[in-house]
């Protein structure tokens, strides 16, 4: 789901880009993810810690990662995603399709 | 001799405009806000490494405080309008540092604010911020731009320390309002117990000494 993983200007955290729109519906977001991590707060966007990494969830599928590895933050993306896909919580919105294509 | 209460973020533009002000003799009150879980603790430990280095720089003291300005961003978030929000913030944070500035006896508010650098500085936006306060608001670097900002921060050695990894603040709206009508901002705040927020916010409030870091 998280095709590209780059680093913040300020180098602090890493940022999850979904491959295709997405649209999350945090309430739901919040109810599954919190039998599995810590949810911090849910407002506007979704702050959860999971093994010790704070991740920010955005209603669009992005996701801020505060930790300084790489490595870490492709793994907790990927779990991440592993959690909400298919699920209610988790919608594609229809792509734009402009006359002619 | 003036004193004035200065919003200090570990940012380039604010450690500037303190700069500029105590060079010209005025006393300062340092306050940032912190506004954990929306950002990381390095925040605070860059403010607190500028504060030091202003300190030690022009050989004035500040006392510095620390106020708690995450619980405020949640009650925003969850009922008032998302492209609202960093007038909300910026409006909340006059309000406290009004608050601080009384009990310090201090005469005004300083900020390192420039014209059209973020969507929350432009005119009509530093307008209805200044709206909710009796105090002035004084903005040495109004008319300056980045570029220049950047070239004292360097010459002040503050530039070193503002660039210092940190996390961005993750809750502003990914379209934030640059022309934001008083009467919206007022309706909106009309949702939660500004006065509440206030008062949880200063009591949460602790004086934390740059040099013990």
């Amino acid at each position: 789901m998280y095709s590209i993983l780059k680093p913040c200007k300020t180098s602090a955290a890493f940022e999850a880009i979904p491959r295709d729109r997405l649209s999350l519906d945090l309430d739901q977001c919040e109810e599954i993810l919190r039998n599995v991590c810590t949810i911090v707060t849910n407002a506007g966007i979704l702050l959860i810690v999971n093994d010790r990494c704070e991740v920010s969830i955005h209603k669009d599928g992005r996701l801020i990662l505060k930790t300084d590895s790489n490595d870490l933050a492709a793994e907790q993306a990927a779990r991440i995603a592993g959690w909400l896909e298919g699920t209610p919580a988790l919608r594609k919105p229809p792509q734009s399709t402009r006359p002619g294509e | 001799m003036a004193k004035l209460v200065s919003l200090i973020s570990g940012g380039i533009d604010s450690p500037v405009a303190a700069y500029l002000m105590l060079r010209r003799g005025v006393d300062l009150v340092a306050v940032h806000m912190d506004n954990r879980p929306f950002t990381d603790e390095k925040n605070l430990n860059k403010t607190l490494r500028l504060i030091r280095h202003l300190q030690n720089l022009t050989q004035r003291p500040i006392r510095t405080y620390v106020v708690p300005h995450g619980p405020n961003h949640i009650a925003f978030a969850r009922n008032c309008e998302r492209h609202l929000h960093c007038l909300f913030c910026r409006r909340m944070m006059y309000r406290i540092a009004e608050r601080i500035a009384q009990k310090e006896g201090a005469d005004g508010i300083l900020t390192g604010e420039s014209l059209g650098q973020v969507a929350s500085q432009t005119l009509q936006n530093l307008m209805v911020e200044n709206q909710v306060i009796r105090v002035p608001v004084v903005r040495p670097l109004i008319g300056l731009d980045k570029v220049e900002i950047i070239e004292i921060a360097r010459k002040i050695g503050t530039y070193e320390i503002s660039t210092l990894p940190s996390l961005c603040c993750t809750i502003v709206p990914k379209k934030p309002s640059t022309a934001a009508r008083a009467s919206d901002l007022h309706d909106e705040e009309q949702k939660i117990d500004l006065g509440a927020l206030i008062e949880k916010s200063l009591g949460g409030m602790y004086v934390l000494d740059p040099e013990a870091l």
